[in-house]
């Protein structure tokens, strides 16, 4: 049977992009509609998809198949398994959330709107793309709407608009700018990072097309009959992990991130952080983990190495910045650590948790970045000093923020508490040195955040904020309560989540660990609340 | 050797498209003429009439699977020759189009220009048949002809003169060159005939190789590859626009159809010794060419430098030397011709109103004319390799090709061009998006013109999205490529 309902969920918003490009810029009611309803058909729909995903049966499923090129062996093969429910579902939702978020976008509306339709579709892509040249497509369509969104709509920093000298101004240096950077230099630098993290990829991708002997880019063909050579499987690895890591971005790949996350308008942060960066760790799964299983467990290593520099390095630098958009920022590069640990670990709860601590996180920044761009539009400054006592003049956003607080945070009864707990359980027995500083970083995260809380909305009230006023009762606060019931109702109620993801992690660690280490995992090893005598996935093609 | 040529009614078949254009150029001179006074825009529709006429005729030859040789082998009509005559008409056709505007802005002669056009495209209906090494000299110089005439055609512009005279000089050097090296050949091998220089008995004789490498180095002049690219920049900038448009793609084309002739099937069986030198020329053809496109301030010298890149980029399938090599050549192509002459109208369009071609020019577009400013994005990113626009798919496919072949450094070097390329197209999208207009009047764009534009950024996106009739299309005309790879076997 064939189901159309990925393909829907796919090209709702590309369709929506397509009917505004007829649409003038002056019905601005009209344009809002379309970007509404375009991004509601998704984000209805995931939901649906993550109730209607059979986990007892696990696998692909949802799957459409059609060939589009026999020459090169390419299908547009779309389908989900456990692990891109959660990831299309954190999509939908942020993209939806972010139509809102970007209500009152003056200049070129419609266009905005466009490119920010264009962006979730291809994200959304990735992460149903079961063909690699598709998944590739689609992974390199993100960056230009990217760039776009950036430059025109983006912000400066203050460092760079308090420059006086003009001629300093227009040569800012590409590797050293110390926060003073243009909203064009950051959307450049973010697209040339990218983009050639995406060719690195993009020849590990080739490596494997033409070595594997099948004239195909179909992912489930290759992770099952493919035949890599054995001498250029850690090469093609290599070439996967750090192409694809760029974008996650793991530490020494991460220096494009915050500066993209802190030039971009409220909503693009928001996709951005929230699931453009873990297309980096999910193609990493799919791609790496699913056709490499055997150089995976040699070289994973490298990953549990990286997340320490990543946590540490992104924590103690967002404490010191003044930028609230850049604490985020940098918040979010060093929880992207985290995600890299359990993804290390390669065992069912740690991967699982991963996963799961990717949508939480998605949930946190997204709100974050929402807040901390509500703040810029009433403000015009990022800048925490020039900020404060915004409690008496925006007492919803502040309640709004302490949530979000919590959440990054990673406290109980929100999902992120989850996914952190199941990370740290999991790495535990393999990783314990990371584990300790993960658990560290957790602590650092509270310290940032509560300073920024502190300088935001306590003290005096600043001259910049006299203007500013709470979130409107409807279009601003929707986004809000959206993200924020679904990280309680997800921190409450996780037991379908967690059955989907397992679903999928479960075939795909057994096959990495091979079946004996699978079987020897302590009873413990299965998810909490999972069903007794849930079906262990039957193995596929593991010596 | 002996000239017993026969002609049947069948070879004048095969002809007609050659025929029919001869005539559609004598018509077009007479009413030239005769019409003192009269819309010389006529005689560009009249033309464009002309030119679809015998689009219809290629097309019902390559549907009945014409393939035949004429003039004892010296003239080839196989579906490689049908695709090419066809790729030649439609970039006449599209420079018709976006010239019609173009020209009443030139002082006189505006009939001529049209005559001139069809005359260089009549020239490359021939080059793209040519099987003997005779035939593509005359062929080469017939189509260049025109060239020399086009390009200085504003003659009291003296950058125009001199992109003109630059033109001339090398063309000319560039013939000497590749007479020289058919000579030496020649005298090697004793015939002009490729399938027999393809079946000579011994090997690779010095006198043999020196006349291989002139040949190449002048087809490599002819289509601007580095270290022949000198006369590129100046000439595109020189060159009236649309003139510089049809020369970026239109002998480009018809001179791979040449090289591929040249290369794959007369000299394939030595392929091992010439695949390193083409490996060179398109690793420095890329790299130089995207470097130095970085610098430009000018927008058409900047496709200048952009187009060595681009056909440094279409060398990958030549020194891939396959069958899936040629295929991925043709298929690049195809993406060019819309997305380089897609790009060309645009400038066209904006310089007539601004009349500048500064990148600067450009700033604020998005303000002036939403329209020209998203298909110029479109274009851009398609030169540049972006999914879901066609050059990306060209580009992976030439990847895969060289990649097949195990010509990884040349695989990595490409890749690391589609960042570098990626910078100065975004600079442009930057000027275009991002920076405020410096005089916000709106653009308004000629239908004609118009057409050209959407109709080739619709073609970009089609190729991007569903190439898979058109890959059909490509695979089916490198039929006699197909031995290729067995022939080089030990």
């Amino acid at each position: 049977m064939t189901s159309h309902l990925i393909s829907l969920i796919l090209f709702a918003p590309f369709i929506g992009a397509g009917l505004l490009m007829f649409i003038s810029n002056r019905q601005r009611t009209l344009v809002r509609a379309v970007a509404v309803a375009s991004t509601a058909i998704s984000f209805v729909l995931s939901f649906y998809l993550l109730y209607a995903y059979n986990y007892q049966t696990g696998g692909l499923q949802f799957t459409e198949q059609y060939v589009w090129s026999k020459e090169l062996g390419i299908s547009f093969y779309l389908g989900v398994d456990g692990i891109s429910v959660p990831l299309v579902l954190a999509s939908s939702i942020l993209v939806f959330c972010g139509v809102f978020v970007s209500w009152h976008i003056g200049d070129r509306l419609k266009e905005f709107y466009m490119f920010l339709l264009i962006l979730a579709s291809a994200t959304m892509g990735v992460y149903v793309s079961l063909d690699l040249f598709f998944l590739y497509f689609f992974y390199e369509m993100s960056v230009i709407p990217m760039y776009l969104l950036l430059a025109i709509w983006g912000s400066h920093t203050k460092g760079y608009l308090e420059m006086t000298d003009t001629a300093k101004r227009d040569s800012i240096g590409f590797l050293f700018n110390f926060a003073k950077n243009s909203k064009e230099y950051a959307a450049m630098k973010l697209t040339l990072f990218l983009s050639a993290g995406a060719v690195v990829a993009l020849l590990g991708i080739l490596l494997i097309y033409t070595t594997s002997g099948l004239h195909t880019f179909s992912i489930p063909e290759l992770a099952e009959h493919g035949h890599i050579p054995a001498n250029l499987r850690t090469l093609i690895w290599l070439l996967i992990f750090f192409g694809f890591a760029s974008i996650a971005p793991i530490w020494p790949l991460h220096s494009w991130s915050p500066v993209g996350h802190a030039a971009a308008p409220a909503a693009v942060s928001m996709l951005h952080a929230g699931v453009l960066m873990k297309l980096g760790h999910f193609s990493i799964i799919r791609v790496a983990y699913e056709i490499l299983p055997e150089t995976t467990r040699t070289w994973v290593v490298v990953a549990a190495i990286l997340c320490v520099f990543s946590i540490v390095y992104g924590g103690l630098v967002a404490y010191f910045q003044r930028d609230t958009k850049y604490v985020i920022g940098y918040s979010s590069s060093s929880h992207m650590g985290y995600i890299f640990l359990g993804m290390a670990a390669l065992n069912v709860i740690s991967l699982t948790g991963a996963i799961l601590y990717m949508f939480a996180h998605a949930l946190a920044t997204g709100m974050l970045f929402a807040m901390a761009g509500f703040i810029y539009d009433q403000t015009h400054t990022r800048d925490i000093p020039s900020l404060g006592g915004l409690s008496r003049k925006m007492p919803f956003i502040m309640g709004a923020f302490i949530i979000a607080l919590a959440a990054s945070v990673g406290l109980p009864a929100t999902v992120n508490f989850i996914g952190e707990l199941m990370i740290v359980i999991g790495s535990w027995p393999v990783y314990p040195v990371q584990t300790v500083i993960a658990l560290l970083g957790i602590a650092l995260t509270m310290g940032y955040l509560m300073r920024m809380f502190r300088g935001l909305f306590f003290g005096e009230l600043s001259s910049s904020s006299a203007h500013a006023h709470d979130a409107s009762p409807f279009v601003d606060r929707l986004p809000l309560v959206i993200m924020m019931a679904c990280s309680l109702y997800f921190g409450f109620f996780p037991s379908q989540f967690i059955h989907v993801i397992s679903s999928g992690v479960e075939p795909l660690v057994a096959k990495i660990q091979g079946v004996a280490e699978v079987v020897s995992l302590p009873p413990s090893g299965s998810p909490p609340g999972s069903p007794p005598g849930h079906p262990q996935e039957n193995p596929q093609g593991i010596p | 050797m002996t000239f017993a040529v026969q002609m049947t009614p069948a070879d004048l078949w095969a002809l007609l498209p050659e025929l029919l254009l001869s005539g559609l150029l004598c018509l077009i001179l007479t009413l030239d003429i005769i019409k003192l006074q009269g819309n010389k825009r006529l005689l560009a529709h009249l033309s464009n009439l002309g030119l679809l006429v015998i689009l219809a005729v290629i097309a019902q030859m390559a549907v009945s699977g014409v393939d035949r040789h004429l003039f004892g082998t010296m003239f080839v009509v196989d579906r490689l020759a049908l695709f090419f005559k066809a790729f030649v008409i439609i970039s006449t056709i599209m420079i018709i189009a976006i010239s019609v505007d173009y020209t009443e802005t030139l002082p006189a002669f505006r009939g001529e220009y049209y005559v001139l056009v069809l005359f260089s495209a009549l020239g490359m209906l021939f080059m793209v048949s040519a099987n003997d090494l005779l035939t593509m000299f005359i062929t080469l110089e017939f189509s260049t002809f025109g060239f020399y005439i086009l390009v200085a055609y504003q003659r009291r512009d003296p950058a125009s003169s001199e992109a003109g005279l630059k033109l001339f000089i090398l063309g000319a050097f560039t013939a000497s060159l590749i007479a020289f090296g058919i000579s030496l050949i020649y005298g090697e091998t004793g015939t002009l005939l490729f399938d027999q220089i393809a079946r000579r008995s011994h090997g690779l004789t010095p006198g043999l190789v020196i006349g291989f490498l002139l040949v190449l180095a002048g087809l490599g002049f002819k289509i601007g590859a580095a270290p022949f690219h000198s006369w590129i920049p100046d000439t595109y900038q020189g060159a009236p626009t649309p003139v510089t448009a049809f020369l970026s793609i239109a002998p480009k084309g018809a001179a791979f159809a040449v090289l591929l002739r040249f290369l794959l099937s007369t000299f394939g069986a030595d392929k091992v010794h010439w695949i390193g030198l083409l490996v060179l020329l398109s690793m420095l053809s890329m790299t130089y060419g995207n470097l130095v496109a970085i610098a430009q301030g000018n927008i058409k010298r900047l496709l200048a430098y952009s187009g060595i890149a681009q056909i440094g980029n279409i060398l990958i399938g030549l020194a891939a030397a396959s069958k899936t090599g040629s295929d991925a050549i043709l298929f690049y192509l195809l993406t060019y011709l819309f997305a380089n002459l897609g790009a060309f109208a645009v400038i066209i369009a904006v310089s007539q109103q601004t009349s500048g071609d500064l990148i600067d020019d450009y700033k604020g577009l998005n303000r002036r004319s939403p329209m020209l400013a998203a298909t110029m994005l479109i274009f851009l990113l398609s030169l540049a390799g972006v999914p879901p626009l066609a050059g990306f798919i060209g580009k992976l496919y030439l990847f895969v090709a060289a990649a097949q072949e195990k010509l990884f450094a040349l695989v990595i070097v490409g890749l690391v061009n589609v960042v570098i390329s990626l910078y100065y197209y975004m600079v442009v999208v930057k000027k275009i998006y991002v920076n405020e207009p410096v005089d916000s009047t709106p653009l308004s764009v000629p239908p004609l013109m118009k057409t050209v534009i959407m109709g080739s950024a619709a073609a970009v996106l089609i190729l991007g999205i569903y190439p898979r009739p058109f890959l059909a299309l490509v695979t089916a005309a490198t039929q006699i490529f197909a031995g290729v790879n067995a022939a080089s076997l030990p």
